[in-house]
């Protein structure tokens, strides 16, 4: 059993057990769980120490012989165990999600540091003295938003059971924050990745034919990469002269590259040829060098080069001596950070440099190609553990700032140090509060904010919506840009991102999904993997000889070039192999690239991995003795984990990179057939595992036409079904919940692990395909009457309204039931719903503008009159809703704020216009209700519930639909769940071939008969059950029609949308369809007489408006002295005349001649 | 090819529609009449199948949509909920109630009309009051709710006329509650039409089909006959003394298998005025009730329109 042969099937068991340990937003988990493990740590501690010298106090006659400094330094960071909700009233409770969601809290834990202080003296002459040092334990700074499910959240390590009891849903796999009652996701930022060289061609308008380029970022750093290239100029006709340049940040030219070279200090033509060019025999690349070597000919020395750089830069009016120390700086600390910032830079760079210049040339010379800027290996994701590192490493600066700030005032003004004062974690608090709840991530010195849209509330219609939400990425900028090749899908991408699940329009391509077993890498320790590299022989950089170079292999490690080594496949198996036993890290990659001598190495963090398994001689290590193990249960010592496969060497992580230089058989059954012809180094646990949450849902997509499987997955996410199992208990803005939710015949094996089946999001619909009557033309839908009366497709819709009595700062609100008399401005809906404390009763009916929280305002003094002194704020439903009040929650917020908030519930009965959508991006809208006896019927009197038209399905070749019905079909008269998992061998012939042995025709068509007139159909239907979605989108939401009403107060038009009770918009094409028809009259009636008519008087002398008194019959125009003589009245737009009014305001006479005609 | 037989073939059914009147050929109403027959197939507690012959389609249809949707039945139209502390909200409890079948024949009651109040002559009520308890050995007990937890309160001598009154059947769901969740309801029934409310159809299904006529279009023995045996999923054809034969023909799904290859040796047609009706009852009426009921709704139809025109025809014209 040791090495038998493990099946397809057993794929499987591995799968389930990789979801069972990892869930499916471990992304999200792990990110913020090393964030909070390390990276807080990290960044307090790189943080430099605040420094206080106070100002020097000249007491005459005094001689001051010291000099005192306090230098404050933050230690060791501790997170509250807990999050912890400090309550208005002094009190500090430990909070629960479910809380935080519902008292629209922020789920947050306090974090500690300590402090210490010390006093440094300087004694004249007699040097520095430690005098005093006290540390402050665990001095509060500030309170870190948790993530739901974390490891640091309430919830974690909390068994199924007891998660019920506190509230929550079983099947919620947290990954989000809770930021003012408001879930909201860290939605994952792609990015270049840092410290790599590109190699890019330029045409012509450019003045360099070839660029390489990188941004270097040092690994501890947090400083803007820096940019850094080398460019070969175009040829030019008249010369062949190809000239290399370097572009170093702050230097506003181009500087040759051999001048760099010399400033260096490698000043020899032939020491700088050795750092580029390897093999000393390649005269063609020696040839492109020389008329860069002629160039900087006239600068023969270090000092010259560094004075020539210096020249260049921010220095004006420097010295020579100053320049030189600048450009050395510059080299030092600017120019590839990522190298080396510390003094003895130079070899490094110089090696590195001519390493890109080397790649440069060899794309010059033909010999490689440009690089691909969309290789999914050169992106990194940022998840929510680096833009929180991000965000706090700003904030914690911005904190020590201001702590400084108020030291200096305290010391300066004679006060001792009072670190607590001097602590302000609002800072913190606010500024990690803020990020998250807008969106608006990292602000520069302008305020002006670099990110939007990292933060967006979690969807919560559908489970699957919510999942496919928290695995979700994001590509900023070039929104606009028309450039397709970043949108386009790219080879890379297979396994890591699914191929169908991206929206349309705009960000299409650029909004993209994680594959279901995508994981992606979090940084790990860089230093044992140094030393590993060291003690297998490789060759430093410092140390190594030029000449060696090349032929043996560059080793770089996350970008940065460390050494040779003479035995590439040596050193790739031996990590390869410590990477498999479990001595490495599972997320290190290794990539050896043979053609052009490299050894690639990456443990940064942001890589997108997935598991394959590891085959060798064409067969896989995993085997049947290992799946049995793994069928074990979990509580079991000897079940196998997933992580332990890893450790074991079945399964590896393999990144885009090191995916390329593995060959990786699709199925089992290829990589048996590879015999001698094939060496694969992997297998495919599953192919259907290149797919997303959303696009997981579809069964038989590979039998569709591929933008259908991308409609379904927008679509999916707007169906209704379950989408938690404690909705009943939340209390979310809007939510649709669907009264009888069924788990599809037909699943697909992923859908299991997405709890698809425990909160569905659909019914298995009796589906037609047939033209019966035409009510069901243009994607519209014939739906069963008798169907919906018995319950199909009903759903529940909830609408939350909330609200709260603002008490602070002034303001003076209060729940309770308007008094008639003493409030102004009462609503005009019924307020006889209230309670007594002011909010409507649970259970009550409510409809359009029925006042459901009642309350009142304090007038200021200029408001208030003897009789009213309150103004009524009350809250009304929205006009066009009706339903049930269906609880109610009365609370206080962490200010102390009293609030409510009322959630409401109506009943959604399907009715013509709803929109309906099965999984294969077919949707539609009911066109037609028929009773059952109106509609078709088989042999066995079935009638459909829905029918759908024929047409609909040529020109979109949704096949899987048409096998869906069938595999249904096997599936329900069997009573088996049917499987319609992707890339697996079941075809349409062999469900033909069962349904057939159930005695139907093979291909899913009955005979049927007219419902209307009893004959028998001339053609046969295709009938049977397909699952069906019930969108959100419903006429009742959108129905909408206005005669006449409401104004705008400034324009006197009609306001504008429908919960408004606006009109419809007759824009400019209609007013130009009405012009070309020459419907004058019409048209002004719709433009005017039906908009803002007005009528206004003009003094026919100034031509400006005149006063009119209609009542008394008298006109004048002051300015005139026109009295009731020569003035006309006229009839123009109140838009027109508010314009006027408004030039008038800044100084432009409008003059209206009038004349009667 | 016969006028009353449709045929299928290969790719297509032929010969569908019957175009004429039913007069036209010659028939007297009398003759048509004379030749209606009626069989009971089968006669279950549940469903009833009869075999109609000599009918149009038409009438045929008539009879089944007047099935469906006009014969009353009663079902529960008000609830009065006083109390619900389970976990579904009250409108999706009252449609639950709503659809469970009450066994009570209609032709006792009145329909009611809007304004009238519920009365010994038009309504049925129950009570239903649920309480789930955890009892001190930490069981749970009144956890499920069911149709059988119906009480019947009968009004004045309602008892006494008419016997008892319950759901069909004790065991349908209506609810589960959790220890302390408590539904306490008033349920009114109405009689009422399914075409109002499917809740009011007396029937699962009706429907009917058209008889199979399946002939052998030659002799067809050996190995052809065998495999044509197997072609057929739902045993239409057996083998007999070496020869195929023609065994179930009403087994036949016209699922076409046994043409799709070669039609030359079967025939599969349909008997266009041969009706297999099959009812399926809710529970409340028997089928042999329904179908009665509906013949007497449809010649009731029939006698209404037959008045109207026949005050058309009276009417002078002007
Ligand atoms: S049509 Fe199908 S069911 Fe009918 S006889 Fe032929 S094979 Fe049998």
């Amino acid at each position: 059993m040791e090495d038998e042969e493990i099946s397809q099937e057993d794929a499987w068991v591995v799968i389930s057990e990789y979801f069972k340990e990892n869930g499916l937003v471990s992304q999200q988990l792990s990110s913020f769980n090393h964030f909070i493990l390390h990276t807080i740590q990290e960044i307090i501690e790189d943080s430099a120490e605040i420094t206080i010298i106070p100002e020097r106090q000249y007491r005459p006659g005094e001689r001051q012989q010291q000099e005192l400094r306090y230098v404050i330094s933050f230690k060791q960071a501790t997170l509250g165990a807990r999050p912890v909700l400090k309550e208005q009233d002094g009190s500090s409770n430990l909070i629960f999600p479910h809380e935080a969601r519902l008292r629209n809290l922020t789920y947050a834990s306090n974090l500690l540091v300590d402090v210490q202080k010390q006093s440094i003296v300087n004694y004249e002459g007699r040097g520095e003295h430690v005098e005093g040092e006290e540390e402050q334990k665990g001095v509060f700074i500030g309170r870190i938003p948790i993530m739901v499910r974390s490891n640091y959240c309430a919830l974690s390590n909390k068994t199924e059971k007891e998660r019920i009891t506190y509230k929550e849903c079983v099947f919620d796999q947290g990954g989000y924050f809770i930021i003012n009652g408001k879930e909201k996701v860290l939605v994952a930022q792609e990015k270049m990745a840092n410290n790599f060289v590109y190699v890019f061609h330029r045409s012509q308008p450019s003045k360099y034919s070839w660029v390489a380029e990188i941004r270097s970022q040092n690994e501890s750093s947090n400083k803007v990469p820096s940019q850094f290239s080398i460019r070969l100029t175009h040829k030019v006709k008249s010369s062949h002269e190809q000239v290399i340049r370097a572009n170093l940040p702050y230097i506003k030219s181009d500087v040759p590259v051999v001048i760099l070279f010399r400033a260096m200090g490698f000043v020899a033509d032939k020491d700088i040829i050795s750092h580029i060019c390897y093999d000393a025999a390649d005269v063609r690349m020696m040839e492109l060098l020389k008329p860069s070597l002629e160039e900087a000919f006239v600068i023969p020395s270090q000092e010259v080069a560094l004075d020539f750089i210096g020249r260049r830069g921010n220095s004006v009016g420097a010295s020579q001596e100053q320049r030189i120390i600048y450009a050395k700086d510059l080299l030092q600390k600017e120019m590839l950070p990522h190298v080396s910032v510390s003094a003895e830079y130079e070899t490094k760079k110089a090696f590195f440099v001519g390493y890109m210049v080397h790649r440069l040339c060899n794309a010059a010379l033909g010999r490689n190609k440009e690089d691909d800027r969309d290789h999914y290996g050169k992106k990194r994701l940022d998840l929510a553990g680096s833009l929180l590192a991000n965000l706090f490493r700003q904030l914690f600066r911005r904190f020590t700032k201001t702590a400084q700030e108020v030291m200096k005032k305290q010391v300066d003004s004679q006060h001792d140090i009072n670190l607590v004062a001097a602590v302000k974690e609002h800072i913190i608090t606010s500024g990690l509060r803020y990020a998250l709840a807008t969106g608006n991530w990292m602000q520069d010195k302008t305020g002006a904010v670099s990110k939007t849209g990292v933060s967006q509330v979690l969807s919560r219609l559908t489970f699957s919506s919510s999942l496919s939400h928290l695995r979700r990425l994001n590509t900023p900028l070039q929104k606009q840009g028309k450039l397709t090749k970043p949108r386009q899908l790219h080879n890379t991408h297979w396994g890591m991102i699914c191929p169908a699940e991206t929206p349309e329009g705009q960000a299409c391509g650029l909004v993209k999904n994680l594959t279901l077993m995508a994981h992606i890498s979090v940084s790990c320790n860089s230093s044992q993997l140094q030393r590993m590299l060291e003690e297998l022989n490789t060759e430093n950089l410092v140390e190594l000889s030029v000449k060696n170079i090349h032929d043996r292999t560059k080793v770089f490690f996350n970008g940065s070039w460390i050494g040779i080594h003479g035995d590439a496949e040596y050193l790739v198996k031996t990590l390869v192999n410590c990477r498999r036993g479990g001595m490495l890290p599972k997320q290190v990659s290794i990539v050896r690239d043979i053609p052009n001598k490299e050894i690639r190495i990456y443990s940064d963090s942001g890589r997108i991995q997935r598991p394959v398994f590891i085959a060798e001689n064409n067969k896989i290590k995993m085997s049947r003795y290992y799946i049995e193990q793994m069928k074990l249960p979990r509580e079991r010592p000897d079940h196998l984990s997933f992580d332990k496969c890893t450790e074991l060497g079945l399964i590896e992580f393999l990144d885009t990179e090191e995916e390329e230089t593995s060959l990786i058989a699709m199925t089992m059954k290829e990589l048996n057939e590879g015999g001698n012809k094939y060496h694969y180094t992997h297998c495919e646990i599953h192919p259907s595992m290149i797919l997303g949450v959303c696009a997981s849902i579809i069964p038989f997509p590979d039998h569709n036409q591929s933008p259908r499987n991308t409609y379904q997955s927008a679509m999916g996410k707007q169906a209704m079904g379950i989408y938690t199992s404690n909705y009943q208990l939340r209390m979310d803005t809007l939510a649709h919940v669907l009264y009888y939710a069924q788990k599809p015949l037909v699943m697909t094996r992923a859908m299991e692990f997405m709890y698809f089946k425990e909160l569905p999001s659909g019914c298995n619909a009796v589906v037609a395909i047939a033209c019966y009557t035409g009510y069901n033309q243009e994607d519209s839908v014939i739906m069963n009457q008798s169907s919906i009366d018995r319950g199909f497709f009903r759903s529940i819709f909830y609408r939350t309204y909330e609200n709260q009595a603002k008490t602070i700062g002034g303001a003076d609100e209060e729940f309770h039931i308007p008094a008639k008399e003493t409030t102004v401005g009462t609503r005009d809906g019924c307020y006889d719903k209230l309670d007594v404390d002011g909010l409507i009763i649970p259970g009550q009916r409510v409809s359009g503008d029925d006042v459901i929280i009642g309350k009142t305002a304090a007038l200021n003094a200029f408001g208030a009159t003897n009789r009213q002194t309150r103004k009524d704020v009350s809250i009304c439903l929205r006009h066009s809703e009706s339903g049930i009040i269906d609880s109610v929650l009365l609370t206080v917020d962490d200010l102390g704020h009293k609030f409510a908030k009322i959630k409401m519930r109506s009943i959604r009965i399907p009715q013509i216009g709803d929109k309906f959508a099965s999984r294969h991006g077919q949707k539609g809208t009911i066109g037609q209700t028929f009773r059952q006896e109106d509609l078709p019927f088989s042999k066995q009197g079935i009638s459909p519930d829905i029918i759908v038209n024929p047409h609909a399905i040529p020109s979109r070749m949704t096949i899987g639909h048409l096998i869906e019905c069938l595999a249904s079909k096997v599936a329900c008269l069997r009573g088996e769940e049917g499987d319609g998992t992707p890339f697996q061998s079941v075809t349409v012939e062999d469900i033909s071939r069962d349904l057939h042995a159930l005695g139907y025709q093979l291909r899913g068509n009955e005979v049927m008969y007219n419902g209307h007139t009893g004959n028998r159909l001339a053609s046969q239907i295709f009938f049977g059950p397909t699952y069906y979605q019930r969108l959100k989108h419903m006429v009742d939401d959108k129905i909408h029609s206005r005669a006449r009403g409401q104004v705008q107060s400034l324009t006197r038009q009609p306001t504008e949308g429908r919960s408004r009770d606006g009109g419809l918009r007759f824009g400019e094409m209609e007013r130009d369809c009405m012009i070309s028809h020459g419907a004058a009259r019409f048209l002004k009636e719709r433009l005017f007489e039906a908009s803002d008519a007005y009528r206004v008087h003009v003094c026919e002398n100034c031509g400006l408006f005149a006063i009119a008194n209609l009542d008394r019959n008298m006109f004048q125009c002051k300015q005139c002295k026109n009295k009731n003589t020569r003035i006309s009245q006229i009839f123009i737009p109140y838009a027109c005349k508010l314009l006027f009014q408004e030039l008038m305001a800044m100084h432009i006479a409008p003059r209206l001649h009038t004349s009667i005609s | 090819m016969d006028a009353n037989t449709a045929y299928l073939t290969q790719n297509t059914p032929e010969n569908v529609h019957t175009v004429e009147h039913p007069l036209s050929g010659g028939k007297t109403l009398e003759e048509i009449l004379s030749n209606i027959e009626m069989t009971i197939i089968e006669e279950k507690e549940e469903h009833l199948i009869i075999d109609l012959v000599g009918i149009e389609a038409p009438i045929a249809n008539a009879l089944r949509r007047i099935m469906l949707s006009e014969v009353p039945t009663m079902a529960i139209e008000d609830i009065n909920l006083w109390q619900n502390t389970s976990v579904i909200p009250d409108e999706v409890l009252a449609h639950r109630i709503g659809l469970i079948p009450i066994d009570a024949d209609p032709r006792l009651f009145k329909f009611k009309h809007p304004n009238e109040e519920h009365s010994s002559e038009n309504c049925i009520c129950f009570k239903l009051h649920a309480v789930c308890r955890r009892l001190e050995d930490g069981s749970i007990v009144g956890d499920k709710v069911m149709s059988g937890d119906l009480q019947w309160q009968p009004f004045p001598n309602q008892q006494e006329r008419f016997g008892h009154f319950k759901p069909v059947h004790d065991d349908i769901i209506i609810a589960k509650l959790g220890p302390g969740q408590e539904i306490e309801a008033e349920l009114f029934c109405e009689k009422g039409i399914g075409a109002t409310h499917t809740k009011w159809s007396p029937v699962c299904t009706a429907s009917y089909r058209l008889a199979p006529k399946i002939t052998l279009k030659k002799e067809i023995a050996g190995e052809n006959a065998i495999n044509l045996k197997n072609k057929c999923p739902m045993g239409v054809f057996d083998v007999k003394k070496g020869k195929a034969v023609v065994k179930n023909p009403r087994n036949c799904t016209s699922c076409r298998e046994c043409i799709r290859e070669d039609d030359s040796m079967v025939s599969l047609a349909k008997v266009k005025d041969h009706f297999i009706f099959t009812i399926e009852t809710t529970g409340a009426l028997s089928p042999r009730d329904i179908f009665r009921e509906a013949i007497k709704e449809l010649r009731d139809k029939a006698a209404f329109w037959l008045d109207k025109i026949n005050i058309y025809k009276r009417t002078p014209k002007s």
